[in-house]
């Protein structure tokens, strides 16, 4: 009788604790997405973009950028989606090209090989510092990793072909 | 290495035997992010079948650093051993006040931060998240809360731990660029790429240059000293500390425990006696020397009314007077050297330490062997060699004079020289 007198309000007690850290948890990644959605909107960087889907999720956006010019993505405007996890800021963002794009560093599927979004992301990297550094990977593509083995050897070889290869895979996404 | 060619083949042979037998242990991936304290036996366990240096070293350690915290390996290791070191060191001292100063230079860090770029609306999260420790640090103190199972949990809870971390790399990484000079030479690419891809990269583990810059730019200033015990297989049987903060640590040190073989770090406490820290005994010691390397049993001497009650213990005639005395031999005569004469019974020094104590001049004319170097009391000043005017309000301070314990030992036993007087 006793025991389970004390034991409950113990129990109680431990769900609260557990859920007041989880809502911190989710409350810090949706401080942190709001701060930087702020940011964007009262500082936006040229040629980048960024926004939350529609569905009062913060933790999925989709993102533009414009290529950059002299690059053969000059005046492309190629869309991403950026998935959050809970563990944000502290675990990178999924990011994944919704247009298609033919680049060294970007597989067919949209996926992207770029060290920041991998094992050298750093937790004050932010929408904005990806998506500039995507735009630079479009003119710089690090072809000593590629994912599309054969834009890398174009990229090196023939620019002329690249820059059609560029083109006909490029589509411009409706908006929804 | 199975890729590599065998044209050392004996070599590599010998070296694999090596890596292997120092390979034993590996970092706890499954643990806690911080471990409660445990015998540090378990690390000698670890390598109990390993390289024989590595266990002669790993048996000495737990004699020498009987308990350890052992950090997840998760490649935060060594981030969150000082880190969590530096809360636990300022929770153990139990000074709110000093405990509110590095509350203070730590909001100031945060320009570092600014200096360098970063975004307040970035970083705020991981400053807010070190500004917490600081209050439940602060709050357990005036608790009076005597262990620091808080620490231990809130450093176990991933977010408030990665923020802190965060918050740490943060600073490093700041404090190098805006010290470039100090760092480069070390590193083997440019300052800023150094800190993109090794400092402020979430879960990189700290090298040799990371860890002097976070102790350089964020511990040094506590004052609390940062120690490696290096477990390399080098000779001997001790495991090789190095001293890494700039400085004599005045406040305390926390010990890391690396093995260079897994870059791995855990804490380590040495076995010491427990002295209590009070601030009124730790005061004057502020003032003078590292408390660390005094005699411990000494630290009693000045709290103790008996000894304190002994007249020429007190006051060192020779203070002041640039010649020393030997208060200690209260049964020799003064020699024929002594700039002072002998003294009528009535012009025998009153200890302070005595004034409240009912006393008569002539109960002290029946010990005509107690030395007379001492000054005379102030309600005779007329009758005072000149010398003697250079003290004049000292026997007013009375109590308040301390000895250095330090002098207390044999071989210094010539001369008695006092502190100045000490006032609150």
């Amino acid at each position: 009788m006793e025991d389970s007198q004390n034991s409950a309000p113990d129990a109680l007690e431990a769900t609260k604790l557990n859920n007041s850290g989880q809502r911190t948890e989710t409350q810090s990644v949706t401080k942190r997405l709001q701060a930087e959605l702020m940011q964007l909107m009262l500082s936006p960087s040229p040629g980048i973009s960024a926004f939350p889907d529609g569905d009062g999720n913060l933790l999925s956006w989709t993102a533009t950028i414009t290529g950059p010019t002299e690059t053969p993505y000059e005046n492309l405007n190629l869309k991403l989606s950026f998935s959050f996890p809970n563990t944000y800021p502290y675990s990178a963002p999924t990011v994944l090209f919704k247009t298609p794009i033919y680049h060294p560093n970007v597989d067919f599927s949209g996926r992207i090989c770029l060290d920041i979004l991998k094992d050298k992301w750093s937790a004050v990297y932010n929408v904005q510092t990806v998506l500039l550094s995507l735009q630079s990977l479009l003119g710089e593509p690090n072809n000593a990793s590629p994912l599309n083995a054969q834009a890398a050897e174009l990229w090196d070889n023939d620019q002329e072909e690249f820059k059609r290869q560029v083109l006909a895979r490029h589509l411009d996404l409706d908006d929804e | 290495m199975s890729s590599s060619t065998n044209m050392n083949a004996l070599s590599q042979a010998e070296m694999e035997r090596f890596q292997k037998l120092s390979n034993e242990f590996e970092p706890d991936v499954q643990g806690p992010l911080v471990s409660t304290k445990q015998s540090s036996h378990t690390i000698a366990l670890d390598y109990a079948n390993a390289d024989p240096t590595l266990a002669a070293k790993t048996n000495d350690l737990a004699v020498t650093h009987p308990t350890t915290r052992i950090m997840k390996g998760d490649g935060n290791c060594g981030w969150r051993a000082v880190a969590f070191g530096y809360f636990e060191t300022m929770f153990n001292n139990r000074d709110p006040i000093r405990l509110q100063e590095e509350l203070i230079r730590f909001k100031t860090l945060n320009s570092y931060l600014d200096q360098v770029g970063h975004q307040e609306h970035l970083y705020e999260i991981f400053a807010d998240a070190t500004e917490e420790i600081f209050a439940q640090t602060a709050q357990a103190i005036q608790n009076g809360d005597r262990d620091e199972s808080f620490l231990v949990n809130a450093f176990n809870e991933e977010y408030s731990s990665n923020a802190v971390i965060t918050h740490f790399r943060l600073l490093t990484s700041a404090w190098m660029k805006l010290n470039p000079d100090r760092y480069q030479a070390y590193l083997t690419m440019p300052l800023d790429q150094y800190c993109g891809t090794r400092i402020e990269p979430v879960r990189s583990e700290i090298d040799e240059v990371g860890l002097q810059a976070l102790v350089d730019g964020v511990i040094n200033p506590s004052q609390f000293g940062v120690e490696i015990l290096y477990l390399d297989r080098s000779e001997g049987e001790h495991v090789t500390p190095h001293q890494i903060s700039d400085k004599c640590p005045i406040h305390a040190t926390i010990r890391l425990l690396y093995r260079p073989d897994s870059g791995h770090y855990d804490i380590l406490y040495r076995a010491e006696p427990t002295v209590n820290m009070t601030p009124m005994v730790n005061l004057q010691y502020d003032m003078t020397s590292n408390l660390e390397a005094w005699d411990q049993g000494a630290l009693n001497f000045d709290v103790s009314s008996h000894l304190m009650s002994i007249p020429n213990l007190m006051a060192d005639p020779g203070f002041g007077m640039g010649t020393p005395m030997s208060p200690m031999a209260p049964s020799v005569s003064p020699t024929p050297a002594s700039p002072f004469r002998m003294s009528p019974p009535q012009e025998i020094y009153q200890s302070p330490m005595q004034s409240h104590v009912p006393s008569h001049p002539q109960s002290h004319a029946s010990i005509p062997s107690i030395p007379v170097a001492s000054p005379p009391p102030q309600v005779m000043p007329s009758a005072a060699p000149p010398p003697m005017t250079t003290l004049p309000s000292r026997s007013s301070d009375g109590p308040q004079i301390r000895l250095n314990p330090l002098v207390m030992k044999p071989n210094l036993s010539r001369s008695l020289p006092v502190t100045t007087p000490f006032k609150k």
